[in-house]
This record gives C-alpha cells, structure tokens and sequence, in this order.
C-alpha cells in the first residue's frame, strides 16, 4: 500500500502538535517524529518541511536558535511560542470540526 | 529568470529578516548530516547513506527555492512575475504598446532635453575648485539696477571685507592683436591679479599676474588661454618670454592657462592682461568676482558689504551716494539673462508631458476596459485587489521605462539641437556648449520615467482593479459602461485639452509679438547691403586726423570695387548693438533743469551714409564731403530729436553745444591720460527720418548725428556699410580685402549682410517663439491623439447601439454628427476649462517678452479655433467608421 501524501494545510498543525509534545527539536528530529507518529504511512517530503517552519516562524508561532544536537551537531532548534501554543489549539479545534463534518457524511444509515 | 534574482539578492542585500541563505544552507547541511549518520547506523554504505539521504530530502536546489519563496525575497519575485507578465501582455498588444511608448518618449524627451540644457547652463557645479562659495558681486545704483560695473576704488575697498578670502575683478576687453599678417581682433579680458587665485586657477605654463604687474609703469605682460596658445603659437614651450604686439604695445608672454579653464564669462577669452588701475570712482567698468570664507553665508556677506557701502557712500557723497552693493552665487549670476526663458521652457515642456500621461493614461484606461473580463477571472481566481494594482503598475512602469529609453535618444539630440539653436541666435551663454548626456542626465531621465510610470498608471490601475469582478463576468466582452473608467478617461481628455490651449496661448502670443517685430518697419531699406565691424585701435587712430585719413582712404577703395554702389562709416548701425548717450545744451534755451543737460543718443557718421542706408532726409542735407576739419561743426537730428527739442518749428540753424570729455591718448599702456572738456558748439543742417536705433521692439529715440570727419570723439568701434548692386553676399571677400588694404593695422571683426543683422536682431524672440510653439505644437498632436483615441474606442463600444440606431432608419449624416458633437463637446469642455491657465500664461508671458501683450483676445480666439479644429479633426475618422457600422454585423452579435 502506498504511503499518504500529506495534505494541504496539515503539516503546520503536525509541526506545531510535534514541538508541544516534544519541546523544543531540529527540523530532522520533527520530521522522524511526523514519520513515527504517523505509523511510517505518511511520506513527508523533507524539502517542504523548512519552508513551513520558515514561515511559521514568519507568523510567530514558532522561534529558533542555533543549537547543540543529542550528538553534539550544530542544529537548529524550533521551539513553540506563546502564540504557537494558542495556535495549536486553534488548530487542532478546526480540525475535529473538519474531520467531524466529514465524519458525519461517511456516517452509514442517517438518510431521511 | 534565476540568475537575475541572485543578482539583484546580492545588490539589494538581505531581504529576509530573520535567516540567510547561508544560514539555511547550514541548516539543510546538519540536516543530511544526521539523516547520514542514521541511515550509516541503518548499515548503509557511506555512499549509499548519502544518496539516500539527498533522495530524502527532495532535492537541495529545490528546498533553497522554496525557503527563498517563503522568506523576504517573495515580493521581488512577485514582482519578476509581475514583470512577466506585463511583457507578454503588452508583447500582445504592439499597436497600444509601441502608441503609448512613443507618447511617452516624446514627453520624457522633451523634458530629457531641456534638462540636459538647464543642468549645463544653470545646476551643474562650476569646474572651480570648491565652487559653492564663489559669488559675483554687483554695485547698485539709484535707477534700481542691481547688476551694474564697479569702479576701481570700490574694488579695493570691498576687497576688505573679512567675509571673504579674496575678491577678484575683470573686464572684458576686445584687443586688437598685431605683428605678422593682418591685424586680429581677440576677446581679451584684463584681470586683477587677485582673479585667478579667487577662482581656483593654476598655470599651465608660465606664471600668473602678480601684484607687481598691475602696478604704473610695470613691464606689460599676457597669459594666453589654451586654444589661442596651441593655435597662434602652437603649442610649444617657448611661446613663453615671446613678445605680442597688443594695441600696439609690445606684451611679453609669460603664462599659459590650463585647457580646461574658462572664464565665467559668456565668450571664450582668448588673452588675460593686467587690470588697469583706474583711480576715478565714477566710473564703474569692472565685474567682481568673491570667495566666501568658509563658514560664511550669503547673509552675512550682503550685511558686511552692506556697512562697507554706506561708509563709502558718506564718504564719497559725489559718486557713492546712491551705490550698494548686490551679491549673487556666480554660477547664478552667470546665468541670469537667460535663466528666466530656461525656467519658462521647463515649465513648458512639463505641461507637454502631463498631456502625455494624460494621454497614457487614457490609452490604459480603454484597455482596462477591455480587460475587464481577464482581470476579473484573476480575481475570482483569488488575486487580491493589491495584486491586480501591482501587475497594472508594473505594467505602467514598463511602458514608462521603455519610453525614458526612447526618451534618452530623442532628448540628447532634441538638447543637442536646442543648444545649437540657443548658440548661434542669442548673446553668448555661459556653459551652454557643456551640454551633453551625463550621469545627472540619466538619473533624470530615470527618475521622471519612473515617476511617469506611476502617474499615468495609478487612476487606470485603481479603477480596473476596483471594477466589480461578478458584474464584469456577468457583462462579458462588451463591457465598460456602468463603470467609471469612461467618465475617467473623458476627464483626462478635457484635461489635456485644457493644458493645450495654454501652450497654444503662449506659443500664440509669442508668434504674434515676433510677427509683429518682423513687420516693423527699420527704418531703413537692408536689402542688398554690406556692413564690416571693424575696431580702431586706439592709440594709432585715437587722433581725428588719423581716423579722418583712414576713413577716405577705405572709402576711396571700396568705392573703386564694381559692384559698390555707395559706401560711409557709421559708429552704431541700427540694430547692430547699443548706442551711447550724451547730455548737451541748446544755445539760447535754459537747461530742463540744473545741473541736467539734455539727453540724446549720439552717433558718428560720414558722408552719404543716410542715402546709403536708403533713409530719407525729412529736410535741409545730410552729411557731406564739405563737413571735415575746419568746416563749420554741423549735426543732423533724426524726426524724434526734432519734435522732442524744437517742437512745432524747424531745428534747421539752431546750434547745440555738446561738451566732450576727451582723454587724452595714453603714451602708454598703464599711463592714465588727462581729461580735458571742450564745449564744442553745432549747427543742425539735417532732420532724417527714425530709424529703430536699439530694437525693432523700441520706438525711436532722438538721436544726433555728428560728422565722423569733425568730431574728436574717439569711439573705436565703426562700421562700414555699402549698397551693393549685386548680392552682397558675393562681395564680401572683396570689401574685407579693400578695408585690410587700407590699413592693414585695422581689424575687420566680421563682415555680414544687413539683411541678416536685421533678423540677427529678432533672434531671442525667434527663438523662444519657436521653441514654445514647437512644444505647443506637439502638446497639440498629443492632445488630438487622445481625443481621437477616446471617440475611437467610443465608437467601438457603442458599435452595438449605432448598428440598432442604423437598423431603426438613422440617417448616416446623423451618426457622424452624433460622434462629432462628442468630440466637439469635449473640445469645447477642455477649452473652456484651459481659458484661465491661458490667460494667466499670457500674462506671465507679457512680463518675460518684450512684445507681448498681457490681454490679447484675437490671438486666445484664433488658438481657440484651432484647438476646436483640430478636436473636430481627430473625431471624424472614428465618426466616418461610425457611419459605416453595418447593422446586420453588429446585431448579430448576441
């Protein structure tokens, strides 16, 4: 079976969820904890990854600084901000909305 | 694409705010570094781990492309996008691209060209050293004028000031310079010896004036600018020492300016002499030239001078009571005669190019509304309002920059032509010849394309963008009514007509005054006739006896050439220059008040020279050989001087006396003669009738001839005029020759033909009359090209309804008439609006030029009348097409 795409809009909210678990990570370290956490059935394109962290970082939700790796590497490290808590909240709400009004179609047996 | 954005990264700097490409780069880098240690860990080959680990990563070129897209580069590369776009849509449309590039260029141009000349003339630094704190400074007088000569002693009193370092003084001097061949007369200027350093300047070769130079009895010494030295001696060292016969007096050479120095005076000077001490205060003859201390204004050097003047002007009561002190920047004061009709033109040309943006403008309008229904697809596709009004603009400043660079061509040679025009037909203007296409110049022409750009862009941007996307789907290709764009775009055209009739008004009212200038009468009949300038020199034909043998040895000879129907010497030929005034007395009549001679203008003539200029003797004679030394001393007056001084009865036997101050030769070039004051008394024998003396634009002064064989007034300037019986033009060399053979010690300054002396004489006027009306005349195409514009996108909108109007039995003259009226209606709008600016050009006109009326009805009508012609012009072709609008095609249209 091939692995899902990630969908549109969605990987900020896992990046987000990924650093309120974990604490503050590298880029490498949150993608192999999107691959981990999603059973290894999402193929997370590494290339996209940065750019959102970018422009996460542009709209405040996350901030970086240069760090030290558990290997002793040079990395840098994204941690959430304030707003970034409140954003996943957010988030995470519209989602079970989303999924929800989704949920409610794909229900069996609720015709008139 | 790519490159030129890491170009334009590197130039503009960082645009991101918080990483660099370099820091990303650094990032992907421990990135692929732990994906490799994993996949190592996995039990991959070293190689194999990092190809993977690449592989993972999606590309490095890619993910950097990305991070640039999402970091502060976006709006550049929204923007190349932009640009992108724009070219291919305006790649398209080549009919509306290449009509909107060359409004723009001809607008720009002309603004590029009058810059180019402005900036030489008037803005470009002087080539001194430090030249912001070089300032001229004028002596005032009690008549209010603020720009007048001052004397020596006042020189070197001001010289005093502490508010400047030194102060330098010229005068300008035409010298007659001998030895081998004929005599040749040069531009010469005498200088302080303070003048040089004051400027800045160095020697070439040789030395400077010192002090020791100016000083009685010093040994005469001359610099040489740098053509005169390479083309009289050219150009070796040992010109230095050699010996120049000036005036008649042995110069030594003893400096060489460098090539590039050029006094702040309107001709080239070709040699420098020592100023002449002059110790009487009355008489002003020289400009002065200042350097501000460092640190000190323009303020506080007036006040200084300011004290300095008043306790001159008490202390020398008899010649200073009325003089100030006036201080202008140099490179301000070097330019003032022509400044006004720079500034003028400037403001000219701008008018023509808003007509342009108007007409730009317009153009961008009528393809927004065509455009309608692709920008509204766009915004329905989600380009914000922002977007669409980015792209229009860039859009804008595409054409815009396209026609600065069209402008750029056009203008240099536009301004290389101005500057000629300005060159051969007005006095000499200081740094006109420095005009070229500089960096200041490109900057310019930059600058104005971009703000063009933004002018002619903005309105139709914003109201293409701001044109309700559904409406514009729903209504589909035949769009443009129920928007706002067209009441726009009809305004712009007003608007244009309104800024032409004013250029019109102007160029109109200048044309009439040199219309009116060419139309008068001189006085005098020019054609077929020769005039040769020719210069005294002083000390060898200072004596009457002297000028009186060389005058009938030149008359003997050139009345020996055939073809030499007459011929005299006169000092001022009408329209040749100036002409002085004298006071005098009438014999048997008080003075009109004490102290306070009459006035007249004073000329010197011989023989025959009013029957030679073809001027008629009202009565009694004119000149002749009779009146020569020993004779009784005789004047004749012109018709003004008789009604002015002898009113209703005849001046002929009335007697003047004239007081003459004569210098006496100076023995020596720095020896100052005495002055005598002989009262000499006149008999009037003639009246002759007026001719224009100073200007055709000036009515006649009176004026008094006396015989050039009687008077001891010893003027070096004198003209030889002769009535040929052929063109004189064929003569020319033939009177040169006789005049040299006559005495070959006497320059000949220039032989010309009356004929062109008389249209030398309305030349300022011919040129600012051509200029503005040239510029009035392309404002005019411009204006009836967006008229034209607007009824002929008009007439393909309304195709529809004027295809229903036919089918429903409208004749064709009815249509054509309804697309007239539009335009007609519009013309008249847009000159009824333009009607104040016009006048109040008109006004501010008559206050430039001489000759213009400030109210000026016939000339604002006929401009007005063209205008409306030429709008009815532009609107008949869409008209025409209007009427043959074949219903069965349009109709079938929906």
């Amino acid at each position: 079976m091939p692995k899902a795409d990630v969908w549109q809009g969605t990987l900020a909210l896992m990046i987000l969820r990924t650093l309120q678990t974990l604490g503050p990570m590298h880029g490498y370290g949150i993608a192999r904890r999107i691959e981990q956490t999603s059973g290894h059935e999402l193929s997370l394109n590494y290339g996209t990854l940065y750019p959102a962290l970018l422009k996460l970082e542009q709209e405040g939700y996350v901030a970086s600084a240069w760090g030290a790796s558990e290997n002793n590497r040079r990395a840098r490290f994204y941690r959430l901000t304030r707003a970034g808590r409140g954003q996943v909240e957010r988030e995470a709400r519209e989602w079970e909305r989303a999924t929800g009004i989704v949920a409610r179609f794909l229900a069996p047996g609720e015709s008139r | 694409m790519r490159t030129l954005r890491g170009w334009l990264l590197r130039a503009l700097g960082h645009f991101s705010r918080s990483r660099n490409d370099l820091d990303f780069a650094a990032e992907l880098d421990s990135h692929l570094a732990m994906q490799v240690e994993e996949n190592l860990r996995a039990g991959m080959t070293p190689d194999e781990a990092r190809r993977q680990a690449r592989l993972k990563l999606g590309g490095m070129a890619a993910a950097m492309e990305r991070q640039r897209d999402q970091g502060g580069l976006l709006l550049l590369d929204e923007v190349g996008r932009d640009l992108r776009l724009a070219l291919r849509s305006l790649r398209r449309n080549p009919g509306y691209t290449v009509a909107a590039v060359m409004t723009l260029a001809l607008g720009i141009g002309a603004n590029v060209a009058t810059f180019s000349v402005v900036h030489a003339v008037l803005l470009r630094p002087l080539p001194f050293p430090d030249p912001d704190r070089l300032v001229q400074l004028f002596a005032t007088s009690a008549s209010g004028d603020t720009h007048e000569v001052v004397s020596h002693p006042d020189f070197t009193d001001w010289s005093r000031a502490g508010s400047f370092e030194q102060l330098g003084a010229f005068a300008g001097s035409s010298l007659t310079v001998s030895g081998a061949g004929a005599a040749e007369l040069v531009s010469g200027l005498r200088v302080s010896a303070s003048l040089f350093p004051t400027l800045g300047a160095t020697a070439a070769r040789g030395r400077l004036f010192t002090a020791e130079d100016e000083k009685p009895g010093a040994l005469p010494v001359a610099i040489l600018s740098d053509g005169f030295w390479k083309r009289q001696y050219g150009g070796t060292p040992d010109a230095i020492g050699r010996v120049v016969r000036v005036e008649d007096v042995a110069f030594t050479i003893v400096g060489v300016l460098p090539a590039g120095f050029r006094a702040p005076v309107g001709r080239p000077v070709q040699m420098y002499l020592p100023l002449q001490v002059d110790p009487d205060r009355g008489h002003g003859f020289l400009r002065v030239i200042g350097r501000l201390r460092r640190g000190v204004g323009l303020a506080g050097a007036r006040a200084e001078l300011g004290l300095i003047t008043e306790r001159l002007a008490s202390t020398y009561p008899r010649t200073n009571a009325s003089v100030g002190a006036h201080l202008v920047p140099l490179a301000e004061a070097m330019a003032q005669d022509v400044r006004p009709g720079l500034l003028l033109l400037a403001g000219v040309v701008l008018l023509v190019l808003l007509i342009a943006c108007a007409n730009v403008a317009g153009l961008m309008l009528a393809r927004g509304s065509v455009r309608r229904r692709e920008l509204a697809v766009r915004a329905a596709l989600g380009a914000g309002r922002g977007r669409l009004v980015r792209q229009l603009l860039v859009e804008s400043l595409v054409l815009s920059l396209g026609g600065g660079l069209a402008a750029l061509v056009i203008g240099s040679w536009t301004a290389a032509g101005v500057a000629a025009m300005l060159a051969a037909d007005l006095r000499a203007i200081p740094r006109l010849e420095t005009t070229h296409t500089d960096a200041w110049v490109l900057a310019f022409t930059l600058v104005l394309s971009v703000v063009t750009g933004l002018v002619s862009g903005a309105a139709p941007a914003f109201a293409a963008a701001s044109a309700r996307g559904s409406e514009a789907l729903r209504e589909g290709q035949r769009s443009g009514t129920g928007s706002h764009a067209p009441r726009l775009r009809r305004g712009l055209v007003v608007a244009e007509t309104a800024l032409a009739l004013v250029l019109l008004a102007g160029g109109g009212v200048l044309l009439k005054a040199l219309l009116t200038l060419q139309a008068t009468p001189p006085g005098f009949r020019a054609g077929k006739m020769l005039a040769a300038d020719l210069w005294l020199p002083q000390p060898r034909l200072a004596r009457l006896a002297d000028r009186a043998r060389y005058y009938e040895e030149a008359l003997a000879r050139l009345r020996a050439l055939p073809g030499v129907r007459s011929a005299a010497f006169v000092a001022d030929l009408p329209l040749n220059g100036g002409s002085d005034g004298l006071g005098f007395h009438i014999t048997g009549r008080p003075d009109p008040a004490p102290d306070q001679p009459f006035q007249a203008s004073f000329n010197l003539a011989t023989a025959g020279y009013f029957h030679t200029m073809g001027i008629p003797t009202v009565a009694g004679r004119e000149f002749g050989d009779r009146d020569r030394a020993g004779t009784p001393a005789v004047v004749v007056v012109n018709e003004t001087a008789a009604r002015r001084f002898w009113p209703g009865r005849s001046p002929l036997g009335e007697r003047i006396e004239l007081p003459l101050e004569i210098r006496q030769p100076e023995q020596h070039e720095h020896g100052s003669g005495a002055t005598t004051t002989t009262l000499i008394t006149l008999t009037v024998v003639g009246v002759t009738a007026d001719v224009r003396q100073a200007t055709l634009a000036l009515p006649p002064r009176p004026e008094l001839f006396l015989s050039a064989m009687q008077a001891e007034l010893p003027w070096p300037w004198t003209v030889l005029v002769a009535r040929t019986a052929r063109d004189p033009e064929t003569l020319s060399g033939a009177v040169r020759d006789a005049l040299l053979a006559a005495d070959p010690n006497v320059p000949v300054v220039r032989v010309s033909t009356v004929e062109s002396i008389l249209s030398r004489s309305t030349a300022e006027p011919r040129v600012w009359a051509v200029l503005v009306g040239a510029f009035a005349g392309l404002a005019l195409l411009l204006a009836a090209v967006g008229l034209y514009g607007l009824i002929a996108f008009s007439v393909s909108q309304r195709a529809h309804e004027i295809g229903v109007r036919v089918a429903l039995g409208a004749a064709r003259t009815t249509i054509v008439g309804m697309v007239l009226k539009e335009g007609l209606g519009l013309s008249l709008l847009g000159t009824a609006t333009g009607l104040a600016g016009a006048t109040a050009a008109t006004r501010l006109l008559a206050r430039l030029a001489a000759g213009v009326e400030a109210h000026d009805p016939w000339t604002l009508s006929a401009v007005t009348a063209l205008l409306l012609a030429v709008g009815l012009a532009a609107s008949y072709p869409p008209a025409r097409r209007a009427a043959r609008v074949d219903p069965a095609t349009t109709l079938r249209g929906d």
